[in-house]
């Protein structure tokens, strides 16, 4: 039986709370700057030229293969450029960009209205609708939902996760509450696009509201809405699965072995757009939030509006900013406004800039074990992923580490937990193809070592082979001069006697 | 569960506000004496630690902010007889401070717990004031006298053996259990406090309940089979409330730097070394056993902290 709740976890409490969440529309942007760099799926190709006139949903790039992924033009206008820019990633690389300057019409692509049932297509066509719609996982990690969903084809269940666990987001709270009736149909698609008989829409038990009004939509008895206890990482995959189904994903293995399907709110509303509104994935809604604004507020804006332009509403302060994109755990900060939101933008965390407390020494208090949701002992991996002693930090079971960073915000002594296994397991894969490296350099070595003397061997035998002809030869050969000087010598001999 | 801490130092502060019950009931019964060694200590610790810390070339203030080097003192200071000279406090805390912690790199390095090491340091090296506690109520001045050697007279006058050594004697001497009556002194009282700052410890989060439990079922357990035997014993209750049960059970013990840190870890450390104290204090040549079974339990910890690991999500 299922337990609806999971061992270790925080519960960290909203700092900026809005009663209501709304849903402001941003206006299309003047200018959408659109990166071709996919999370997952590899690099996109434009199909556009610079100084090419784009209609809002259309595709201006894609991968390639024989089931591309697509990119489409959130506003309608001219492509300014194809050139790069800065990605929002921590390590601040620019990443080649399609920049589409506004008409300021938003004049849509022709859509051909889908007038038929979608329980009549086939599957394979609701998974082509969305693939063709450009959907990734919008929850944050961007993996393109028609493979996820293609490898899950014949599951049994489908979890919808709405928990939003992060401290602080609320775009899924706002989706719910604005979108009930699209979600319960995107599930009801959802369901039969990948055969599941049930569905679990899970929801952490702060959102009272956003339950309610998903409740208030639901008609269909295979959909079960469930509230959760209010606790960090229960969004984790594994971790939904484990407090709902009760089933422990083995480490290493994926959630559709297991006949389960796991897929975020808002990606499950992109796919209503797509499959009964045949629209692309061109908006999402992202929270702004954090201490340096006055107004934390949700927005609808078009994918590749500038962060400046969204955050610039909710009315920040003078001081100096700290930008993180993301929620407050598993987010990234980035250097400065100047990106764009892409698909997989939840949340702009502005704050003010702090200095982060200075780091103490470990005390092996033990705060951190008792909230790893994994079950790890971070204070003995700390210890040998310092050490760098990775046979060590392998035994303590290193490689399953999810990088919540539950570990980090309880730890007293402020120790950055999560970076040092994140190093730590880089470091380790390194070493481990080093290793694989120097194998295969060594085994050709060996190879050559023993080439070489088996070359050696093999020649010597052949010049002894060699050498015992000869000498072969030159005894039979002796037997020859020995016949003709006897010839000669007879000649010689008849000569004499006729003188 | 939410944050709890804010920093270490947090941490330390906690456990030294848990420390005042016991304190107080303390200096209740042994008087200024109690007082003046934990202070001389502290002054001791704050010296030392700096001058290593300088020695080493790390940051002063940070380390020595972190109350680590005050705790020890503190602990130290309580664990030694009140009315002892004062360069057993000096030569005791130092030697925490130095072999128990800076040598090893300081704070979170160290395998053993830094103030039981120094009390086992003192109780090897100076058995006779380590074993001489007063026996009635000492005044400041008294306190000073005694401690700082200004009048020798003084010491025969305020002292007595530990309440645990002279039960052995006197059992050795063949007196019965019944006759002694030593739940009454005032080491029970002193326990009962230390007992109560741990609950508050548990209470605050500081310490886990795992240590403290298994510490003092292993020490029942123990008693209870060695009263089985043929003799007099210390019954059961007695060994919960004498000597430095309760001061070891929550904040000797419980010292996360040099304890097992694994759930099931915990509870192994804490059953053995509740068994090893008793078995000391049974058949052991010194009174008590509480500095000698958490440090030799310090030596098994990465072994125990090695097989003892949580079952892992998915494994």
């Amino acid at each position: 039986m299922a337990s609806y709740t999971f061992k270790g976890g925080v519960h960290i409490p909203n700092l900026y709370l809005v009663k209501k969440p709304e849903v402001r529309q941003v206006a299309p942007p003047e200018q959408v700057v659109l990166p071709l760099q996919q999370r997952v799926g590899g690099k996109q190709k434009p199909c556009v030229k610079v100084g090419d006139k784009v209609l809002t949903g259309q595709v201006i790039a894609k991968t390639l293969g024989k089931y591309p992924t697509y990119m489409h033009a959130s506003i309608s206008g001219v492509v300014l450029a194809i050139e790069k820019h800065p990605i929002p990633h921590p390590s601040g690389i620019d990443g080649v960009c399609i920049v589409i300057d506004s008409d300021g019409r938003d004049k849509w692509i022709e859509i051909e209205k889908c007038d038929q049932d979608f329980l009549r297509c086939a599957p394979s066509k609701v998974i082509q609708r969305i693939r063709e719609a450009g959907i990734v996982g919008m929850g944050g990690a961007g993996f393109p939902t028609h493979i996820k969903i293609s490898n899950a084809q014949g599951a049994q269940t489908l979890i919808v996760n709405a928990t939003e666990c992060e401290p602080d987001i609320m775009c899924d709270d706002a989706l719910m509450q604005h979108y009930p009736r699209e979600i319960i149909r995107g599930v009801e698609v959802l369901m039969h696009g990948c055969g599941a008989r049930k569905a679990i829409i899970a929801i952490e038990n702060d959102k009272q509201e956003a339950f309610n009004s998903l409740l208030m939509y639901n008609f269909n008895e295979h959909i079960e809405i469930v509230q959760i206890p209010t606790k960090y990482t229960s969004g984790a995959e594994k971790i939904l699965i484990k407090t709902l189904l009760d089933i422990e994903i083995p480490s290493g293995e994926f959630a559709s072995d297991y006949g389960v399907l796991c897929q975020n709110v808002g990606t499950v509303k992109a796919i209503y757009d797509a499959v009964i509104d045949n629209k692309p994935l061109i908006s999402r809604i992202v929270t702004v939030t954090g201490s340096a604004v006055k107004e934390p507020r949700n927005y609808e804006a078009r994918l590749g509006t500038s962060f400046a332009s969204v955050v610039a509403q909710s009315k920040p302060n003078n001081n100096l900013h700290q930008i993180r994109m993301g929620g407050m755990m598993m987010g990234v900060d980035v250097p400065s406004v100047q990106y764009s939101i892409c698909k997989t933008t939840n949340c702009i965390f502005v704050n003010n800039a702090t200095l982060k407390p200075s780091t103490q020494s470990c005390i092996r208090c033990g705060q951190c074990n008792e909230v790893c949701p994994v079950g790890l002992l971070p204070q003995q991996l700390f210890w040998y992923a310092k050490s760098e002693n990775m046979d060590r930090a392998m035994d303590y079971n290193l490689r399953d580490c999810i990088e919540c960073r539950c570990c980090d915000i309880v730890c007293p002594s402020h120790i950055p937990l999560a970076q040092y296994f994140s190093f730590a397991k880089a470091l380790y894969y390194k070493q481990t193809k080093e290793k694989q490296k120097t194998d295969i350099a060594r085994e050709r070595f060996e190879f050559k070592e023993f080439r070489v003397e088996r070359n050696k061997t093999e020649r010597a035998e052949m010049m002894a082979r060699k050498k015992e002809e000869l000498k072969k030869k030159m005894a039979e050969d002796k037997t020859q001069k020995d016949k003709i000087a006897q010839a000669v010598a007879r000649v010689k001999n008849k000569g004499v006697l006729r003188k | 569960m939410t944050v709890v801490f804010n920093s270490t130092s947090q941490m330390m502060r906690q456990v030294i506000y848990a420390l005042v019950v016991g304190i107080s009931v303390a200096y209740a019964f042994f008087g200024w004496g109690v007082i003046v060694q934990i202070l001389l200590a502290v002054v001791v610790a704050i010296v030392v630690e700096a001058t290593f810390l300088k020695i080493r070339k790390h940051l002063i203030k940070p380390a020595i902010a972190d109350g680590s080097a005050v705790l020890t003192a503190v602990l130290l200071a309580i664990s030694i007889p009140s009315i002892a000279p004062w360069w057993i406090v000096v030569v005791g805390v130092s030697f925490a401070i130095i072999f128990g912690k800076q040598l090893y790199g300081g704070l979170g390095n160290n395998p053993f717990n830094p103030a039981m090491l120094g009390y086992a340091f003192l109780l090897i090296s100076y058995p006779l004031p380590m074993t001489t506690w007063a026996s009635e109520f000492v005044n400041f001045s008294q306190a000073l006298d005694v401690i700082f050697n200004l009048n020798s007279n003084i010491v025969d006058a305020l002292s007595g053996a530990t309440r645990l050594d002279d039960v052995k004697t006197q059992l050795g001497l063949g007196k019965m259990m019944g006759e002694l009556n030593p739940y009454s002194g005032a080491q029970a009282w002193v326990n009962a406090g230390f007992l109560l700052g741990g609950l508050y410890l548990l209470a605050r989060r500081v310490i886990f309940w795992h240590i403290p439990s298994a510490f003092l079922l292993g020490m029942v357990v123990t008693a209870f089979l060695v009263s089985l035997g043929d003799g007099e014993y210390l019954p059961v209750q007695n060994h919960l409330m004498l000597g430095g049960t309760m001061l070891g059970a929550f904040f000797i013990a419980t010292d996360p730097v040099s304890a097992s840190t694994t759930p099931k870890g915990r509870l192994i450390y804490g059953f053995l070394i509740g068994m090893l104290i008793v078995i000391i204090r049974t058949f052991g040549g010194y009174p008590d056993g509480v500095a000698f079974a958490v440090l030799l339990m310090n030596i098994v910890v990465p072994l125990i902290d090695y097989y003892t690991q949580p079952k892992v999500f998915g494994k």
